[in-house]
Parts: C-alpha cells; sequence; structure tokens
C-alpha cells in the first residue's frame, strides 16, 4: 500500500516537471532549422519523394545500419539464449480447416504486400523495416496454423547474412566512388532516375537498400519466431 | 481431387499476385507494371506449392461467372441477414432462441470449404463454430421449429442443411468443386 502510493507521487512528480518543460515548446509555430534544409533539398538531392526515408536512409545512413545491427543482434541473441542440441515443434493441436485453407490462401498476398511497402518506400509511407515485418508475419501465420511447419534454415539464415552483407557492400562502393560511407552513388554519379522524380525507377539507392533491409528484417524476425516457437526435446 | 502440374499451379499463382499487383498500385506506369511482374514471379516461385492445389483449372470461364455471379448474390444474403439480426436487437421481447445445430456439405476441396464456412459467418444470425470434414457445426440466432423439432438426426441435418448451407451451395459448388 504504502509503496503504491510512494510510486504514484513519484510518477506525479516526474509528470508535472515533465510537463513544465514541455510547456515551453510553442505548438504549431514554425521551428525548423535542419528540417526546413530537408524539405527544400530532398529531391534533387535524392531523387526520393518522400522525405522521412530520405533523411533515414540517405542523410542519415548509418543511424539505419545501426538499427539493422540492433535487430541482428537481437536475433542472434535469442539464438544463443534458446540453443539445444535438439529442438522441435511441440504444438500438438493442428488448426481446422478454415484457419490452414485461410492460411494458405492468404501467404502470398501477405508476401507481397509486404514487398510492395519496401519496394515503394521512396514513394509512400513505410520502408524496409514495415515491409519485412509484414513479410514476417507472413511466416508467423504459417507456423500458427500449421504444427509442423518449419521455415528453410538454411536458406534463410544466409539470404539474412547476404542482404545485410549487401548494404555495407552499397556503403562501400559508396567510399570507393564518392569519397565516404553511404554515398548515394546511383543518384549523384550515374544520375540514374533524375528524370522521373516520383515514378519507381527514381530515388537513388534507397530503393535498393530498402529491399535488402526489407528481405533482412524479414528473414530476421521469422527467425526470433522459429526460435521461440520451439522447445527442447530430452533424449 | 487431383493436383495440377507445377507449371499449371505456378502459373496460375503469378496471374493472382499480379492482379493483386495492379489492385495494389492502381497505376499502368510500365515501371510499376515491370516490377509486379518480377515481384509476382519471384514469390510466385516460393508460394505455389502453398497457395493452390488445382492450377489454372480455376480460371475456368464457368468457374469466374459464377464467382462474379456470386457476389451480389452474397452481398444482398448480407444486408436481408443484417437487417434481420437488427430487428432482434432492436424488438423489445429481444426474440431469440439460440442453438448449435449440425450441417453437412456437399463440397470437396478445402477452399470450397472456407468459403462456405466465410459466407455462414458473414451472414448474421449464423456463426460457423467447427468444420470437421464434411460437417459443419453452426451457432444460429434463432433455430426455427423444423429443426428444433426434427424426430431423427438425419431430419435435423437434413433441415438445417437446406436453409443454411444449400443457398451457398449452388454457387460453391461450381466455383470451387
Amino acid at each position: 500500500m504504502i509503496k503504491r502510493a510512494l510510486a504514484i507521487i513519484t510518477l506525479l512528480i516526474i509528470g508535472y516537471w515533465l510537463a513544465q518543460g514541455l510547456a515551453g515548446v510553442p505548438f504549431g509555430q514554425d521551428k525548423m532549422l535542419v528540417g526546413r534544409y530537408y524539405l527544400e533539398h530532398v529531391k534533387e538531392q535524392t531523387g526520393a519523394v518522400n522525405a522521412v526515408t530520405a533523411v533515414v536512409v540517405n542523410y542519415r545512413g548509418f543511424d539505419t545500419l545501426g538499427e539493422v545491427t540492433v535487430l541482428f543482434i537481437a536475433s542472434t541473441g535469442v539464438g544463443a539464449l534458446l540453443w539445444r542440441k535438439k529442438k522441435k515443434r511441440t504444438a500438438r493441436t493442428e488448426g481446422s480447416v478454415v484457419l490452414t485453407t485461410g492460411t494458405s490462401l492468404l501467404f502470398p498476398f501477405v508476401v507481397l504486400f509486404g514487398a510492395y511497402i519496401f519496394i515503394h518506400g521512396h514513394l509512400t509511407p513505410g520502408g524496409g523495416f514495415p515491409g519485412g515485418a509484414t513479410i514476417a508475419t507472413a511466416f508467423l501465420l504459417l507456423y500458427m496454423a500449421f504444427v509442423t511447419y518449419e521455415i528453410p534454415h538454411k536458406v534463410f539464415e544466409k539470404t539474412e547474412g547476404l542482404a545485410g552483407m549487401g548494404y555495407v557492400a552499397v556503403g562501400l562502393i559508396g567510399l570507393a566512388i564518392g569519397g565516404y560511407f553511404l554515398f548515394d552513388w546511383i543518384w549523384q554519379t550515374w544520375g540514374w532516375g533524375q528524370s522521373n522524380i516520383g515514378r519507381l525507377f527514381s530515388g537513388g539507392f534507397i530503393p535498393i537498400i530498402y529491399t535488402l533491409i526489407g528481405i533482412k528484417v524479414g528473414t530476421e524476425l521469422s527467425g526470433i519466431i522459429d526460435n521461440m516457437l520451439k522447445e527442447g526435446v530430452s533424449e | 481431387m487431383e493436383e495440377a502440374g507445377k507449371i499449371s499451379r505456378y502459373l496460375y499463382t503469378v496471374i493472382v499476385l499480379f492482379l493483386i499487383w495492379l489492385f495494389l498500385t492502381a497505376s499502368t506506369d510500365p515501371q510499376e507494371l515491370a516490377m509486379g511482374l518480377v515481384f509476382s514471379l519471384l514469390i510466385g516461385a516460393f508460394t505455389y506449392p502453398i497457395f493452390t492445389t488445382r492450377g489454372l483449372a480455376n480460371l475456368h470461364p464457368r468457374r469466374v461467372a459464377y464467382a462474379i455471379a456470386y457476389v451480389p448474390y452474397f452481398l444482398w444474403a448480407m444486408i436481408m441477414a443484417n437487417l434481420d439480426v437488427a430487428y432482434r436487437v432492436l424488438h423489445p421481447a429481444r426474440p431469440i432462441r439460440p442453438g448449435i445445430v449440425h450441417c453437412k456439405t456437399v463440397l470437396k476441396t478445402n477452399p470450397g470449404k472456407l468459403a462456405l464456412a466465410n459466407s455462414i459467418t458473414l451472414t448474421p444470425g449464423t456463426i460457423t463454430l467447427d468444420v470437421d470434414g464434411e460437417n459443419y457445426f453452426i451457432h444460429w440466432i434463432w433455430v426455427p421449429d423444423e429443426v428444433l423439432h426434427a424426430e431423427s438426426d438425419e431430419e435435423h441435418v437434413e433441415r438445417a442443411s437446406s436453409s443454411i448451407t444449400a443457398p451457398f451451395e449452388k454457387f460453391l459448388r461450381v466455383i470451387f468443386g
């Protein structure tokens, strides 16, 4: 009782303190400094219509590389924590015909929609992370509906590694051509897609990086699901 | 239900995926079409074994025509059934007589069974609880007298089926077989 009261009082104090700090922020007024630069130059500098993805992949590409690394470490960490020599699915209840058939019919659509999200990252909201999460959802559906389903591990782990290496390789090519890591060589050196900003084949290396990220995130989250759904088997 | 050849199943998956892509992009820009084709071919390559068992036979003109005719038929059934449930909710005496009934279906394929189960659930008043082989267990909001007072199990199944599954089956039997 005293514990709970103390916790509520502390939270109220912290909340008041934060509200005091935020009260000084002028809402509805123009206070952009760097933001204005992004909005004014995003089209001619990156070829992307979606300013968010241009910032995330192009202006601040290093942060995205860090995020991809964090996800990779999470996946490896789950794999290491739950490591057993022999693991298998222990689920016993097969879904009804409605669930299994519905899943089989939905699976290609979900994967296609994930691909649609990540390839249109420079035009519409979304990008590699939502697209990849959508693809992982498709595999989660298969795991939930079929008691014996397992992802093809060899293929998935290799694809994941190759996609991550592809991202770094794109950055390194930029280093070789333009002088710094993650330099957008497709846009700035080749000028590819400059005539059709706003259409699909534009946006410099954003669609390529987002395709790689989408594949990587999709396979990674599927791997985490796989690890968590399997239990060790004692012999 | 025999399985169609691999090529036929693959092509059917690619065609369906490409149609979905066209609906998603709503554009006939050649760049979008090219990318959609690439994705359909790629995704179709690893999803077709899960997606379909009958392949291109699904695109038989008779089946497509029945599928298109089924849409307004089903929507009309849905509207009428929704009005019926609204009547039961708003009626002061709340005339409900719930019960679980047992139906049988003539459909053989799994997609057909899925379509029938969903059609039953989406027309309010009936909800599919479980499907087991050819048996459907359905929760009904108003079990009519002739089903309630059926003398034998066969009669019960027959009367329930004729009022719940049979109206949809005449379409679904052609569409899914």
